[in-house]
């Protein structure tokens, strides 16, 4: 009886120690699948397309040298005009389309953060846009936006506003892109940010109270700074999709009038597949998303993003 | 006293109508182009061009008709229902395996690797198009949905990891110590323990990457030329060199959106901590 039990249980000790050591390669395993897939279809082509990038390579012009030509690709990209303008306006429509859809959404959520009737109905109706594909959202707002037949310059022209040329305009076209883009971008920056306030302990508020202090004092030295991490990752992320818009952009404008909405990404398409200028689009590419890891890095360093993801774990 | 009292309240409440009345109007400025989208797609392009817009009509389900007859939608909302379902599910499982490995494990490298991996989220889509193009060639999974799938999948896993990982880690790890004890391997802790407690992020993650999956045009555009093409490829259709199928292109966005508006509604729970990567709990 004794000596049975003994026998048990060191063969449970011998069990446990095996599937200990059977442990030393199980993190690997799971890890295995993600790095395949991220190293194949991530890292691979991504190597591959800094390899074209020192080619000619052009398929639809059998004439052209498509072997290695150096730098010449990049030395072409500083002298690119056209892509520099397409690095202005899409830094010009970036910075416009967050700055004001952050401060749209702070907004909102200090009025919604107060018992209003309706509110969980208006709320799931304000998260909509976020969630329609943005091809569609891009074609409603160009059905909306029609200088004739439009139902905003309908609407506008109710109240004696109007009529606009909306994206059909030099004037106006970039605003009314940023226009769709905070309206599809609002939601989320939205719901982050309330979910954020509706965390945030109330004692600080209290004590602000009692010091007397106005509304206005109270949101700018204990909200505001309280809030400061959420808006920091909700603005990151808004940032690295709004730097890459391309969709809203393709249906509206397409980049015109004039190029005035010539943002990267469209440009980018244009020299690879209306062109196939392989070759030098890789270039491009590449200028480009060093372009926007070096913003990345500057909007983390600045705000402190490392320090605030790393306090989360610390928790 | 009591005057001013009354006063005090009278103006508490102008106030508080007020306010709600600016709710409202931000309500109607977020909802009224989905309304429109919605209306228009019932209307026939008679009604649609029309000025001044009308807001009473009979509805008419002539572009739903003539989406699906004449304009492939069909075979294109198959397309993109298997290849999003399919890149959706490898993302999940791949993903978790390493969320998994990531939350429970200690490995050398562990920050490093998430970087890593949230660093396929920022790359613009367009520097990998080339090569995917030219190796998709080669390989002769060019216009097939598995090309597709391929890509969706390596967006999805970034969010999957980075969810799942914080998921894992709010799940404390006595939970599965215990089962193991009582004698469970490892694997049969968390099918037992672990998963049951995730099932509600596991449903609210896939959601995300069903969204960004199923709502995605740029690669669908460049890597597919007519046997694969997803709904948004067709829906860009809808712009004619010189005007737009008014019906049409409002049909099709409604098709298009209503399986992510069902769906995220129904998970708003833990939609904010999704989409911040688990950084901002709902």
């Amino acid at each position: 009886m004794a000596e049975s039990a003994i026998r048990s249980a060191t063969v449970h000790a011998g069990a446990a120690k095996a599937q200990r050591a059977g442990e030393k390669w199980a993190p690997w395993i799971l890890l295995a699948p993600t790095l395949v897939i991220m190293n194949v279809v991530g890292v691979y082509p991504l190597l591959h397309s800094l390899y074209i990038s020192f080619t000619g390579a052009k398929p639809t012009d059998p004439n052209a040298h498509q072997g290695w030509v150096g730098l010449k690709n990049y030395a072409e990209v500083v002298s690119d005009g056209q892509f520099w303008h397409a690095v202005l306006v899409t830094g010009g429509f970036t910075a416009l389309s967050v700055v004001s859809s952050l401060v749209l959404a702070v907004l909102m959520a200090i009025l919604f953060n107060r018992p209003l009737p309706g509110f969980v109905l208006m709320r799931s109706l304000i998260l909509i846009p976020m969630l329609v594909t943005p091809i569609a959202v891009g074609l409603i707002w160009r059905i909306m936006m029609m200088p004739e037949l439009g139902v905003l310059n309908y609407l506008f022209g109710i109240v004696g506003l109007g009529p606009f040329q909306w994206g059909s305009s030099r004037g106006s076209a970039l605003a009314s892109v940023v226009l769709v883009d905070v309206w599809q971008w609002t939601p989320f920056m939205f719901i982050i940010i309330f979910a954020g306030l509706k965390s945030l302990p109330r004692s600080p508020f209290e004590s602000a109270q009692i010091d007397g202090a106005s509304g206005w004092q109270t949101f700018w030295q204990v909200t505001v700074p309280m809030l400061k991490p959420v808006i920091v990752i909700a603005v990151l992320l808004r940032l690295i999709d709004a730097i890459r818009t391309y969709d809203t952009i393709y249906i509206i404008t397409r980049g015109g009038p004039d190029f005035v909405t010539d943002v990267v990404s469209i440009y980018l398409q244009r020299v690879n597949f209306r062109f196939f200028d392989l070759g030098y689009g890789s270039a491009l590419s590449w200028v480009t998303m060093l372009l926007i890891l070096a913003v990345v890095l500057i909007f983390v360093n600045l705000s402190g993003f490392l320090r605030i993801v790393n306090e989360k774990e610390a928790r | 006293m009591s005057a001013t009292l009354a006063r005090h309240k009278a103006r508490e409440r102008r106030r508080a109508v007020t306010l709600w009345l600016l709710a409202v109007s931000v309500t109607v400025f977020f909802f009224f182009p989905v309304y429109w989208m919605f209306s228009s797609a019932f209307k026939t392009d008679e009604v649609s061009s029309t000025f001044p817009p009308v807001f009473t009509f009979a509805p008419s389900m002539d572009n739903f008709v003539h989406l699906f007859l004449e304009a492939e939608a069909g075979k294109a909302l198959w397309n993109s229902f298997f290849i999003v379902t399919i890149a959706t599910l490898l993302a999940m499982i791949a993903g978790t395996m390493a969320a998994y490995a990531l939350a429970r494990f200690d490995i050398k490298g562990k920050n490093a690797m998430a970087i890593e991996i949230l660093s396929v989220r920022m790359l613009p889509p367009i520097v990998s198009v080339i090569p995917l193009f030219m190796i998709a060639r080669w390989l002769g999974i060019f216009d097939t949905p598995w090309l597709l799938i391929a890509v969706y999948t390596l967006s999805g896993l970034p969010f999957v990891v980075w969810i799942m990982r914080v998921f894992i880690q709010d799940i404390p790890q006595s939970v599965e110590e215990a089962a193991m004890i009582d004698g469970c391997g490892r694997i049969e802790a968390f099918w037992r323990v672990t998963l049951p407690l995730l099932l509600p992020g596991l449903a609210a993650t896939m959601v995300i990457v069903f969204m960004f999956a199923w709502n995605e045009f740029l690669l669908a555009s460049l890597l597919t030329s007519s046997d694969a093409k997803t709904l948004p490829v067709i829906a860009a259709n809808a712009i004619k060199p010189k005007a737009i199928a008014f019906g049409l292109a409002c049909a099709a966005g409604v098709i298009m959106s209503m399986p992510v508006i069902v769906l995220v509604l129904m998970m708003q729970k833990y939609l904010v901590q999704g989409l911040t990567l688990g950084a901002v709990k709902g």
